[in-house]
């Protein structure tokens, strides 16, 4: 894709801020003085030690939660409520128990003013995509939890959103089956061309998958840097340019771990 | 999977025949042995008629003289309409509860605390406000099922997962499109749970309000009760076997066959 060096970036987080309970005494100071761009194409991954607010920020981009302060915009528009604008990838696939395969991928379509016939091609296409070519008719709870997630990609890209947004989306699977998955969505990727932001607590599905890193502080969580992976897809585990930016991950990483073991008085 | 699906009908087939002999033989049984009892002299008994007696009275109120029906319809109609009510009303009122903060912050300490209430209990206050017919016993079986399918849809709602809510307004679905699409295909299996105990509830209702409101003609329950005047022990056997069969029935039946046609097929309760 081409890609404008002078055009702003399809996501743009100024002076974000994000407070729970802010008036009262427990106040939690999730996020303080974010400020990135996310560029379009882009596979951006947050990573942190846990409590950081990398899910608190996907959240937001979500329009899930609302920020306290700053602004947040997504094609220059700022992001005030969910929409289908975003596409929202959760750990547990949160796919519709009641509707098969192809019903929860057509939900979106339809709800978008799909025609019945063009939401059921479209949603094929996604099948096939995530290689689930004959559990169109299944309903989830007979699936894996790999193949549900492939399901629940799927039905988060077909109605084509600006952007995906995913939380640790491998984080319950079994070893195999997440290194299988990581090596699908990088295959996936590569044919849809998606803007990714993908939030995981794992060094080596960051540097595999990410085109950028955004390593975040101990609470609050604030950018404490970021980490460009310049490596050519599809990748391997074995490039030895990739255990290079692994190091250099984990070494800004750990300070952080040791900083949160603190404050937990460990 | 299609290819599967007679052999599966089959063995469900053989297994519901094998389900009722399985149910039936132990009323057999005791009643055998109930029988031979009385007949050889062991025991004697007033309140409790030998079977063959009972088997008699059957044959005459439901053959012979053929009113059995006329009281079953009676109390069928009563039911439908309380009970049809009470699912209307009840759906609606437990998911506004579980919608609104403010509502169900005003309603729900009163309802807890009704729906642990017996229906019978109801009863000396509608005798007095709705008179000693039909309306009485039908706001009893609408009572009975109520307060059950109102707390739980509205349990039923609030336990819809909330990445699911969350996803689905992702996709930008909202409102009355988000209520019909997600929240209460989400709380079914909670609704279904409240549909099968309302019923229950309303059966019994029912009953014990035919046999209390003086006005009605009709009814099982009344049928059950009149049968003291003729000191007629058999016919009030008939009636509560009948009673217990019908409300085993509507449990076992178009509910039970709602709940594997749903939850169950898609997985979000164990298969019985």
């Amino acid at each position: 894709m081409l890609q404008n060096e002078n055009a702003p970036a399809l996501i743009q987080i100024r002076d974000l801020a994000k407070e729970f309970d802010p008036q009262s005494k427990n106040t939690v100071e999730a996020l303080r003085d974010i400020n990135l761009d996310i560029e379009e194409g882009k596979f951006t991954v947050l990573i942190g030690p846990s409590g950081c607010g990398k899910s608190t920020l996907l959240y937001l981009l979500a329009g899930f939660e609302k920020p306290t302060r700053g602004s947040l915009l997504l094609d220059g528009k700022p992001v005030e409520k969910p929409g289908p604008d975003r596409g929202f990838v959760f750990q547990d696939y949160a796919l519709f128990p009641w509707r098969t395969v192809l019903g929860n991928i057509t939900f979106g379509l339809r709800s978008n003013g799909w025609s019945k016939a063009d939401a059921d091609a479209k949603a094929r296409e996604y099948i096939a995509m995530v290689k689930l070519n004959g559990f169109e008719n299944a309903f989830p709870h007979t699936l894996s939890g790999g193949m549900k997630q492939r399901v629940a990609i799927a039905r988060a890209l077909a109605y084509n959103p600006r952007v995906l947004l995913m939380d640790e989306p491998f984080g319950a699977l079994d070893s195999q089956t997440r290194k299988h998955m990581q090596q699908e969505l990088q295959r996936i990727l590569m044919q849809t061309n998606k803007t990714v932001v993908f939030v995981t607590h794992s060094v080596i599905e960051a540097v595999f998958l990410a085109d950028r890193i955004v390593v975040l502080t101990a609470r609050p969580g604030m950018v404490k840097g970021i980490i460009d992976v310049n490596l050519p897809r599809p990748r391997e585990y074995t490039d030895d340019s990739y255990l290079d930016i692994r190091e250099a991950v984990l070494s800004l990483l750990s300070e952080e771990v040791e900083k949160e073991l603190e404050m937990d008085g460990m | 999977m299609l290819t599967q699906e007679p052999v599966v009908t089959q063995q469900t087939a053989a297994r519901s025949v094998w389900g009722v002999v399985r149910f039936v033989y132990p009323f057999v049984v005791v009643a055998l042995i109930w029988e031979t009892a009385l007949r050889l002299g062991w025991v004697q008994s007033v309140s409790l008629p030998a079977p063959s007696q009972i088997a008699a009275e059957f044959w005459r109120l439901a053959v012979t003289q053929g009113v059995l029906w006329e009281h079953f319809s009676a109390s069928f109609y009563r039911l439908a309409v309380g009970y049809f009510l009470a699912v209307g009303i009840g759906v609606t009122v437990g998911a506004l509860l579980s919608l609104s903060p403010l509502l169900r912050g005003l309603f729900e300490p009163v309802l807890s605390l009704l729906v642990s209430v017996p229906t019978i209990a109801w009863l000396p206050v509608l005798l007095i406000t709705m008179g000693l017919g039909d309306r009485t016993v039908i706001t009893t079986v609408f009572l009975g099922g109520f307060f059950a399918i109102t707390y739980n849809t509205m349990r039923g709602i609030e336990m819809v997962p909330r990445n699911q809510i969350l996803a689905a307004r992702e996709m930008g679905v909202n409102g009355a499109h988000l209520f019909f699409a997600v929240l209460l295909p989400g709380s079914l299996v909670s609704l279904i749970t409240g549909l099968r105990l309302g019923i229950g509830y309303a059966w019994r209702a029912l009953v014990g309000g035919e046999m209390l409101a003086a006005m009605i003609e009709w009814g099982i329950g009344k049928m059950v009760f009149q049968a003291r005047f003729f000191n007629n022990v058999s016919i009030m056997f008939v009636g509560i076997l009948l009673i217990g069969l019908s409300g085993y029935l509507l449990d076992r039946t178009f509910l039970r066959w709602l709940e594997m046609a749903t939850v169950e097929r898609w997985g979000m309760v164990r298969r019985r």
